[in-house]
């Protein structure tokens, strides 16, 4: 390249212009090359942001606001902003310490705890529902789905303030319209109770509706089979239906986990102060390193990267039932 | 069969005879009676809510906050009047005062809205593309797959506290750039109206792009091969088959994904909670959030008109798609 002579230069030229006469004579090199492309873009905005959170967590406390995460580098005496964040240093040290000042572990179990027990009524109860409209046919059923339907797409702001008022336990709950008590509700704020209730009814509709495919797709022979054997009509249910849709099942358990994982508007307002001990989950954890230790950046980072951790290794396991629920489950919701 | 009825009939109790009775139920019954716990479910905790937040809306605490008087739709004319703008907090309103930037933006409703559209009007732009991609065979589309889907699964306080360190004035390294270009403000970011706006809608951007690439993708699959070999055969260009097999074939899926998301997105407040603050970026949830201890009335009112809104827009997608919206 440095000096081509005239012949030379017209058998081989640059590796770009190579490239060029080879695409104009074969588009489909062109699309692979614009394929790439959009692959790196794609790859690089989703995960940048996690590199982000690791360069702030390993950076020492000390050096989080001194100087610029943007160095800058001397490249054969031109120098220039290195276009992306490095670490000021390196202190892996912040993982430990976001145990420390915040019981944050115990935040995640509250999570883990509310998760596992919304996953178990949810899949009960979507499993009956699913059963019914999946494998009954009987009057009412369009509307009933359709109105199951609609009351997921309320926004929780239009069920919030009864419910808290109800979980509040301070007055007896009445006809809607009337002053006719029915009974005093017990003080649920900071229990589990009042986040798994609200949670299970806003996560069931989309697990009805993966449960209502996939049990409709069993056999009748298999379920009659099972009845002239002498099984129960709710036997041949959960013995026979579901393991045979079991894959149709772990779609709806991780869907309702993540969804409950990542739920905040709940969270953050039925547990009413940010601790541990009042089953405060991972919201009232990370927003109380925001609220407290409001200059101890890499803690924050840290915490996030830690409260992340159990729904990525959730999504690489179990990716193909994710992808496969969201597709079956949520274009029909 | 005899000896099976035989062995039922020496058992006894409640429990036998409970089974036997569900055996007796005609399919509807049955159906219905497994129906119990949702329609218990549903109704504790979102029919019953929903009639008391109408309920509630009709009535306005009294001038010495000691009971609450029947207003009717008092709180509803006060609202879109806009004398319930005092109750809101930090001087934001519900509708616009003005047609200038920063009234615009102080709106709860324009907020909302401009939320809403814009951030899924990327997404779905976005998710296209990704959809397209994930749409190929290559070596190591698992991962790929994987590593796009993973933003959707980042819990919305985790999302909210990386745009927080991403573009807080002290460690964020991406105000100085951007404010640069102009298109956020120098200092103290993330209290300025118009760029957390921008910011918000960008971390709601970079989280649900999958999810939509996801629903796409669900379309796209389902696209007959054979068109394209058709459309090879005919000499069409990639452009071309793009332009009149591919996109006329997922258009309803699109139109399907961008409703359903539209509807999420009217109910965002977590990411403005945990990225600035209601105060500073109002929304109809916010507002109802930062309302409801207080004011019961207002607060009620403001949720039953978000309801009032995205019910209309779910009507609209049902009519739409009819019986294929079930």
């Amino acid at each position: 390249m440095a000096t081509p002579t005239d012949t030379q230069e017209q058998s081989s030229d640059g590796p770009l212009q190579r490239w060029t006469q080879s695409a104009i004579q074969d588009p489909e090199k062109v699309y692979r090359a614009l394929f790439y492309a959009a692959m790196v873009f794609f790859l690089v905005t989703t995960l940048f942001p996690f590199y982000w959170l690791i360069v702030l967590a390993v950076t020492p406390e000390g050096n989080l606001l001194s100087g610029s995460f943007l160095p800058t580098v001397n490249l054969f005496g031109v120098s220039g902003t290195f276009p992306l964040p490095v670490p000021k240093g390196f202190n892996p040290g912040a993982f430990v310490t976001v145990f420390e000042q915040v019981p944050f572990h115990l935040y995640m179990l509250n999570s883990f705890a509310l998760a596992v027990t919304t996953t178990v009524i949810v899949l009960f109860v979507a499993s009956l529902a699913g059963y019914v409209f999946g494998r009954l046919r009987f009057p009412g059923r369009a509307l009933l789905m359709l109105g199951i339907l609609a009351i997921s797409y309320f926004p929780p702001a239009a069920f919030v303030i009864p419910l808290f008022q109800a979980f509040a336990g301070n007055a007896p709950i009445t006809v809607p319209f009337t002053s006719i008590p029915l009974f005093t509700p017990p003080r649920m704020l900071n229990t589990p109770g009042s986040m798994v209730l609200p949670f299970s009814a806003l996560f069931m509709p989309l697990s009805i509706f993966i449960l209502t495919t996939f049990y409709g797709q069993i056999p009748d022979g298999l379920e009659d089979a099972a009845r002239v054997e002498g099984t129960t009509r709710l036997g041949a249910l959960f013995r026979v239906i579901m393991p045979l849709s079991a894959p149709g099942v772990a779609t709806a358990a991780v869907l309702t986990f993540i969804a409950v994982y990542n739920e905040y508007f709940f969270s953050s307002i039925m547990a009413t102060s940010p601790e541990a001990a009042k089953w405060s989950p991972i919201v009232g954890g990370i927003l109380s390193y925001q609220t407290q230790y409001t200059t101890q950046f890499n803690l924050m980072a840290a915490a996030s990267i830690v409260g992340v951790l159990p729904v990525v290794i959730l999504v690489i396991v179990a990716q193909e039932r994710i992808v496969s629920g969201l597709t079956s489950g949520a274009l029909k919701e | 069969m005899s000896t099976e009825t035989g062995r039922e009939s020496r058992r006894s109790g409640a429990l036998v005879s409970v089974m036997r009775w569900m055996e007796n139920l005609s399919d509807t019954q049955y159906a219905y009676l497994l129906l119990v716990p949702v329609f218990v479910l549903l109704g504790i905790v979102a029919l019953y809510p929903l009639l008391r937040t109408f309920e509630l809306s009709l009535f306005a605490l009294s001038a010495d906050f000691s009971s609450t008087t029947f207003v009717g739709a008092g709180n509803y004319v006060e609202l879109f009047t806009g004398e319930k703008n005092r109750y809101l907090p930090g001087g934001t309103t519900f509708l616009p005062e003005g047609l200038g930037m920063s009234a615009l933006l102080n709106s709860a409703l324009v907020v909302t809205i401009i939320f809403a559209v814009v951030s899924v009007l990327f997404e779905t732009l976005i998710g296209l593309g990704q959809a397209l991609i994930l749409d190929q065979d290559f070596y190591g589309r698992r991962w790929i797959r994987a590593a796009i889907i993973i933003p959707w699964a980042v819990p919305i306080v985790i999302q909210g506290m990386i745009f927080f360190l991403m573009f807080n004035s002290n460690v964020g390294f991406l105000t100085p750039p951007l404010a640069d270009l102009g298109l956020l403000a120098p200092t103290n970011t993330l209290n300025d109206t118009a760029s957390a706006t921008f910011i918000i809608i960008v971390a709601d951007i970079w989280k649900t792009s999958a999810f939509m690439a996801l629903l796409i993708l669900a379309g796209l699959q389902s696209i007959d091969r054979g068109l394209y070999d058709v459309a090879k055969v005919a000499g069409a260009t990639k452009w071309q088959q793009f332009k009149l097999i591919t996109f006329p074939l997922i258009l309803p899926t699109i139109g399907v994904a961008v409703l359903f998301r539209s509807v999420q997105a009217m109910r965002v407040y977590g990411i403005i909670d945990t990225v600035s603050s209601c105060t500073v970026v109002p929304s109809l949830s916010c507002m109802v959030v930062a309302t409801f201890t207080t004011r019961e009335g207002t607060s009620a009112a403001i949720a039953f008109v978000t309801a009032a809104i995205i019910g209309t827009v779910v009507m609209g997608l049902i009519v739409w798609q009819g019986e294929d919206a079930i």
